[in-house]
């Protein structure tokens, strides 16, 4: 996309239209993927994509408009929408066009500019793909695999002059291998970031692996368990409750944790961090949505809630500062209180010792259907998992279907330990969750 | 968008290394939403979503490519890549294509872009103050008017070159009461294929009074016990426990790539005889309902299950290849961003024989899910869950006192058999369904049934 260009019609069309105080925001993504079924490649798709998004503030109230064409009379179309937009709005709160940090982390590119080639991708899918049906004779017709590559690519202007840019980019591959013993078939999902290296060298045997765990599972009859629940799964749920971190959602009375900031909401051993600009992670975000440089901050820190997550319109409302957690999903997006690599920190025991220390109990590594099982309003979850049980502090058989169900809001009083290694989700945009494996007592099971 | 002409051209390109099939698809996608938060209008969204996807074939192997440049150039050079991509030799097809008009059967009378902002925030502030007066308690409500205006070409090495439009509005409430330091939610959200006439037949402040009531029946609800009971689900949005049970295992998408637990069981009795099931994308006006599919198959009636046995699958291009079977009209993708597969459109179970107050007072001990919330499923298994959003317990034949935070949880194989009363009072209800291809609008629905024996997720 040619930013110079964009800027200078949007500006000039803007100055034309007496708006003064405007921002214009790009996103353009690039992705490519490669698929395979049975023994050969099944699909590959390439492609661009991405907007333009033109934001102003008119008689104190913020219009939005945005569009993916950017010819010259599109880009004017938006300015004029988006003033049109503002006429509508009646809420009062106050509304900015952001005059710029004192200074932003530097945004290294990553392999994101120098691309990667198609080949590459194809011949990653289709030997993961041969190596799963290589790992057991029971791999079988439906196993998938793929390899992905994705750029992302945003930039912000204003008419205070600020000017922004930020280009990531990664790699992954992910497979889904079903197994088929005895006339039962069974699957699972595992994936890696990168295209080489030992996590994907060791991807076909784990994900294998893990899909013939699940072959045999029992059922468990209802009742109270000591659980632990599986990092990857624990960060599925803290991102379904992640908007009860929101400030707005507090001030709006839909966020329990309203009013809490310095008081315990959390067991003693519970940190919760938000690091945009985290190490590891391939997806680094040095300013948000609004321009605001970002940085780490601990949201709670041994049970106790330090800060909710801030925009600049709601830090006003609450007379705060902003966390730099304004962000917008794509060019169409609108500023939304979100945070970036959000995770409960580490403790000190291995998965093992947890398992010691439940004795008896199930430990939750599959847990589904959490846009419907979750409600952030009232923290209440009741959701399908699988997993194992545990007996004499050991892991045992496979458990099928059963729910978990209890209050977000009492389970993070009710973590007994947690495991020493946070586990991360799949980051395929900047708002990724993590957390260890979690020992929580005396869980609501419905089973049989 | 892009013209007979270049279209031809475009395809001719994507064909030069042998591929046996090709295929266009551009949109237009005009998006426009008002959302209503703490007693104000809140924000505007307003979007224009344009780009092409094309798509070639060899064999059951596909390639995709998308761009935003509409020039000729930019579509060749799209065109080109996706050529590059699946052959290798040297290939030329001349393409000829022929202009098809499908007949129009969701006419729109109020275009949501043609009506004044004021008509719209109007309706949304009738729905949401209605949902904010039904009790004191009602502490916040969050409502959003949005109305999709959608405009696709598609052209084939077929000979195909159609356009087709496709506009679809929905409301959405939701209001959350609060009584000292709890919160309850309750929801409405119906939506239809047609234009803001769709709030001739649906009374915007009744969607409000409906999310407002859902929220204070949860207020006093207790917690719903666990384990396993009968249950009887309600018509309406009830009918995702189809969707989630057996309907994502009858796409082509998990029963082409042997993922589905469906596979290979058309003529076998799957169900109690009671269930006949059904996905019908042309119901004129309905939410999940198209002229034609993202492939430009006109959308059809197909009977998925009849008295139980299994008689068809949903089918696209891709699927029907795989399968050896025709397509169904039922591919569908949220965008040009997504490459298309096989998707439901207005799915539904039929009325059955049982009387509705048979149902209820058929029970002794068990839940009536009044409304139910979404759900998933893992098609290779069937096993699914979904959340019941307002609940009851029922005693000796009588719904009793509401309770919450219930989940129900099983395998799709086992519930089609365990539905042993289906009632007559078929309705449908509105949602989002995500997969591979997107999320696109799907109607559910269903008379009030009796499941013998679930599994309740509760405390």
């Amino acid at each position: 996309m040619d930013y110079k260009r964009i800027k200078e019609i949007m500006s000039a069309a803007a100055k034309d239209a007496g708006i003064d105080e405007y921002e214009i925001y790009c996103s353009q993504n690039e992705n490519m993927s490669a698929e395979t079924l049975k023994r050969e490649l099944s699909g590959f798709s390439s492609g661009m994509s991405g907007g333009v998004s033109f934001r102003c503030i008119v008689n104190g109230h913020m219009g939005y408009a945005s569009g993916s064409l950017i010819e010259e009379s599109e880009l004017c179309a938006l300015v004029r929408r988006a003033a049109e937009n503002a006429a509508a709005i009646e809420n009062d709160d106050e509304v900015f066009i952001f005059k710029g940090s004192e200074s932003y982390s530097e945004s290294f590119p990553s392999l994101g500019d120098t691309g990667v080639d198609p080949a590459k991708i194809k011949a990653c899918a289709l030997d993961l793909q041969n190596r799963v049906y290589e790992t057991d004779p029971s791999v079988t017709e439906g196993t998938q695999s793929a390899a992905v590559y994705i750029t992302s690519e945003v930039y912000l202007y204003n008419s205070y002059g600020l000017e922004l840019s930020n280009r990531v980019g990664m790699t992954g591959c992910y497979t889904y291998p079903v197994v088929n013993k005895n006339g039962e078939a069974q699957s699972h999902f595992e994936f890696a970031l990168g295209l080489e290296g030992k996590e994907v060298e060791e991807l076909p045997a784990l994900a294998v692996k893990r899909t013939m765990e699940k072959l045999g599972a029992v059922e468990i009859e209802s009742g109270k368990y000591n659980v632990i629940i599986d990092g990857r799964q624990m960060s599925s749920i803290l991102s379904a409750f992640s908007p009860v971190f929101s400030a707005k959602q507090a001030l709006l009375g839909l966020s329990l944790l309203a009013d809490k900031e310095g008081e315990i909401v959390a067991a003693p051993c519970v940190t919760v961090t938000d690091d945009p600009m985290r190490e590891e992670a391939p997806l680094k975000a040095p300013f948000d949505g609004e321009g605001v440089a970002t940085y780490k901050k601990t949201v709670i820190e041994n049970g106790v809630l330090k800060t909710l997550l801030y925009d600049l319109t709601n830090a006003k409302k609450a007379g705060k500062t902003t966390t730099g957690n304004g962000q917008r999903s794509g060019y169409a997006g609108q500023v939304t209180i979100s945070p970036y690599n959000f995770s409960i920190c580490a403790g000190d025991n291995s998965t093992e010792d947890l398992f010691a220390m439940a004795k008896d109990g199930i430990y939750v590594t599959e847990v589904k259907g959490l846009h419907a099982g979750a409600d952030p309003v009232t923290g209440d979850f009741s959701i399908e998992s699988a997993g194992f049980r545990i007996r004499d502090g050991k892991r045992c058989e496979a458990v099928k279907s059963f729910t978990i169900a209890g209050n977000f809001y009492d389970l993070l009083k009710n973590i007994d330990s947690l495991s020493d290694t946070v586990k991360w989700q799949i980051p395929d945009d900047f708002c990724v969750f993590g957390s260890p494996d979690v020992f929580l007592r005396d869980i609501s099971v419905a089973g049989k | 968008m892009i013209t007979q002409f270049i279209s031809e051209k475009v395809l001719s390109a994507a064909m030069s290394t042998g591929a046996d099939f090709a295929e266009i698809y551009a949109e237009k996608t005009r998006n426009n939403s008002v959302l209503f938060l703490d007693g104000k209008i809140d924000s505007v969204t307003d979007n224009v979503l344009s780009g092409v996807g094309i798509r070639a074939f060899l064999g059951t192997r596909t390639v995709y490519a998308t761009t935003t440049d509409f020039s000729e150039d930019g579509l060749i050079k799209c065109a080109l890549s996706v050529a590059q991509a699946i052959g290798e030799h040297r290939a030329e097809r001349k393409i000829h294509l022929t202009e098809r008009i499908f007949p129009n059967i969701h006419p729109v009378k109020i275009l949501p872009g043609s009506a004044l902002m004021k008509t719209r925030t109007d309706l949304l502030k009738e729905a949401c103050f209605a949902a904010k007066e039904f009790d004191e308690k009602i502490r916040q409500v969050t409502g959003r008017l949005m109305s999709v205006d959608h405009t696709i070409l598609l052209a084939n090495t077929e000979g195909l070159y159609t356009t087709d439009r496709h506009v679809r509005t929905r409301m959405a409430v939701s209001a959350v009461a609060s009584d000292g330091g709890e919160n309850q939610s309750g929801f409405e959200g119906p939506g239809r294929g047609m234009g803001l006439e769709m709030f001739d037949e649906i009374k915007p402040a009744d969607i409000g009074r409906r999310a407002a009531s859902e929220a204070m029946v949860n207020l006093r609800a207790e917690y719903c016990p666990a384990g396993q009971m009968t249950v009887a689900i309600e018509n309406g949005f009830g009918g995702v426990i189809f969707h989630e049970a057996c309907g994502h295992s009858l796409e082509a998408t998990a029963v082409g790539t042997g993922t589905s637990q469906m596979a290979g069981k058309l003529g076998q009795r799957i169900a109690n005889e009671k269930v006949t099931a059904v996905d019908d994308g042309t119901v004129p006006g309905a939410w999940g309902s198209v002229n034609i599919d993202d492939e430009g198959n006109p959308t059809q009636k197909n009977i998925l299950i009849e008295n139980g046995i299994l008689k068809n699958y949903m089918i696209d291009r891709l699927g029907s290849r795989r399968m050896n079977m025709p397509v169904t009209g039922n591919s569908r993708r949220e965008s040009y961003l997504y490459e298309p597969t096989s998707r439901m459109t207005n799915t539904y179970i039929a009325n059955g024989p049982d009387k509705n107050e048979d149902i209820i007072s058929s029970i002794e001990y068990g839940l009536y899910a009044r409304k139910m919330g979404g759900g998933s499923v893992n098609p290779l298994t069937g096993a699914f869950n979904f959340a019941v959003s307002e609940g009851y317990i029922v005693r000796n034949g009588k719904i009793c006192e509401p309770v919450r935070g219930a989940s129900l949880i099983g395998t799709g194989s086992q519930i089609l058999m365990d539905i042993d009363m289906v009632g007559q009072n078929m309705a449908t209800g509105q949602g989002m369904c995500g997969s591979s291809s997107g999320s696109v609008p799907t109607d559910v629905g269903q008379p009030l049934i009796r499941v013998s024996k679930i599994t309740v997720g509760g405390r």
